[in-house]
């Protein structure tokens, strides 16, 4: 898993690539918490996400939350494999996926 | 133009096949016709098992179908075939069923067997659990979707990905694989554990009855212990069975979760951190009917035959009433021996009313052991229900 960001004034860009397991997924979580601070506009990219588990959709309900409280929250470019796992867990009801 | 076709009842399940597109749709309206001529039929299902292609001169049959009122559905549909469903709106208007992916265990790794079931690796990151009752998709359908649920209320579990057909027999669940091993084979592994089982068994006993539904979401506790509770009726005295009748039925709706079957199996370490699986009993009500089956689980179960939770749950009877015992202490923070006492009386309260029903059902008065039990459990209700004003924790 690869993080990598672009933060502009309150709107932070996060684009994630690789694998989000549950090994991965505690730094996905760290990493949010460290720097959602402040973040009004959360934008999630997935274009080179291969495959989130169901430790990294805890992370992005975490996130989800969060953002709730403070802003908007959007996941762009999922991928059909990505896709298939976010709805069959309910998920694409919950996040907003563009 | 011949259609193939199954009536059963008011039931008529059509088969499209092939290719249907203008050339051919008004043949197959045809054949349609004629069939519901000859009977009555108020739903009609459209088996797409072998229809590759449909045009919209095809979707309008089905659209005239509809315009007759009969409840029609669409079953088994290819994922091509599902996506011009999807496009034209028409899974919006009638209820569209994908097709259950194949899967074939042939060779695959097995990864454990269950009561139900037989859990079998199939790639690196997906095990599929196969069902050995070929009628069980209603079950499995019933158990993900409780799953589904409690994952998105933040409890952590694996994730029940799709519903599969297995070597064309049997159904299978396909869940994620989780690199874990049970809190009971930790400790059946090393003793000396115990106090980090119990920190995690806890922690996540207590995540589960903070997480909130809305009333419905899911079955209510109360209503499945009273029905058990109606089942005792014929064999409680009825001063014992009016009693119990009215201290469950007294116990405050409550729309927290509760696991329902939480012991050290159902508890998978993952990473050092705790997930839950198991989630067919999941329903909403008050803790104390978690803590009924939390006491069986540990004693109630075994408590003619201690031996038995080795079977069990790889631990010693020593071991298992003394998880049962602190996970009272440490759930509720205190070492209040009256309270604790309360507590672990009133979750004994609602354990033998499972316990009682379960020698019911499997043996009965007849058979020596389960009478035994179920006379146990008329002792118990005997000393526990007259000092019992009611099932709170208080």
């Amino acid at each position: 898993m690869l993080i990598t960001k672009t933060r502009d004034e309150n709107k932070l860009t996060v684009e994630v690539s690789g694998r989000i397991d549950s090994m991965t997924a505690p730094e996905f979580e760290e990493f949010l918490k460290e720097n959602l601070d402040g973040v009004t506009e959360l934008t999630i990219n997935m274009a080179s996400l291969d495959y989130i588990s169901s430790a990294g959709l805890r992370v992005l309900l975490l996130a989800q939350k969060k953002m709730n409280t403070q802003g908007t929250m959007e996941v762009l470019n999922v991928n059909e494999t990505v896709g298939e796992i976010l709805d069959v867990t309910g998920f694409s009801d919950i996040l907003t996926i563009r | 133009m011949d259609i193939n076709y199954v009536a059963e009842g008011e039931e008529l399940r059509l088969f499209f096949e092939g290719h249907i597109d203008s050339a051919n749709a008004k043949e197959i309206e045809d054949a349609i016709g004629a069939i519901r001529s000859a009977g009555n039929y108020s739903r009609i299902v459209i088996d797409c098992e072998k229809l590759s292609y449909i045009s919209s001169a095809g979707l309008r049959i089905i659209l005239r179908l509809m315009k007759d009122a009969v409840v029609v559905s669409v079953v088994n549909v290819s994922p091509e075939v599902y996506d011009i469903f999807e496009m034209t709106g028409f899974t919006e208007m009638v209820k569209v069923s994908k097709a259950f992916r194949k899967v074939s265990v042939d060779g695959c790794e097995l990864v454990g067997r269950g009561a139900n079931g037989t859990v079998y690796r199939i790639d690196p990151d997906t095990i599929v659990k196969v069902y050995e009752n070929p009628d069980s998709l209603a079950e499995i359908e019933r158990e993900r979707e409780l799953a589904r649920k409690a994952f998105v209320m933040g409890i952590p579990t694996a994730i029940p990905y799709d519903v599969v057909r297995v070597d064309d027999k049997y159904y299978g669940s396909v869940f994620e694989l989780l690199n874990a091993k049970s809190l009971a084979k930790l400790l059946a592994g090393d003793p000396g554990e115990l106090d980090n089982v119990l920190d995690l068994y806890v922690g996540l006993l207590k995540k589960i009855h903070s997480t909130q539904l809305k009333k419905g979401e899911m079955p209510d506790c109360k209503t499945t212990v009273l029905s058990w509770v109606e089942f005792l009726k014929d064999y409680l005295r009825e001063d014992l069975y009016t009693k119990l009748y009215s201290l469950v039925e007294a116990v405050p709706d409550d729309d927290h979760l509760v696991h329902g079957d939480y012991h050290l199996k159902n508890v998978m370490l993952q990473d050092g951190e705790a997930l839950l699986i198991d989630m067919d009993t999941l329903c909403l009500g008050h803790p104390v009917f978690e803590f009924g089956a939390i006491f069986n689980a540990y004693c109630g179960y075994v408590e003619l035959d201690h031996e038995s939770i080795v079977d069990f749950l790889g631990i010693p009877y020593e071991t298992a009433a003394e998880i049962w015992d602190r996970t009272v202490r440490m759930y509720f923070g205190t070492d209040d021996e009256a309270f604790i006492q309360r507590v672990k009386d009133k979750s004994k309260i609602v354990g033998y009313i499972r316990v009682m029903r379960r020698a019911i059902r499997h043996g009965g008065p007849g058979d020596p052991e389960a009478a035994a039990v179920i006379e146990n459990c008329k002792k118990r209700f005997d000393e526990l229900l007259p000092n019992t004003d009611n099932l709170e924790f208080v």
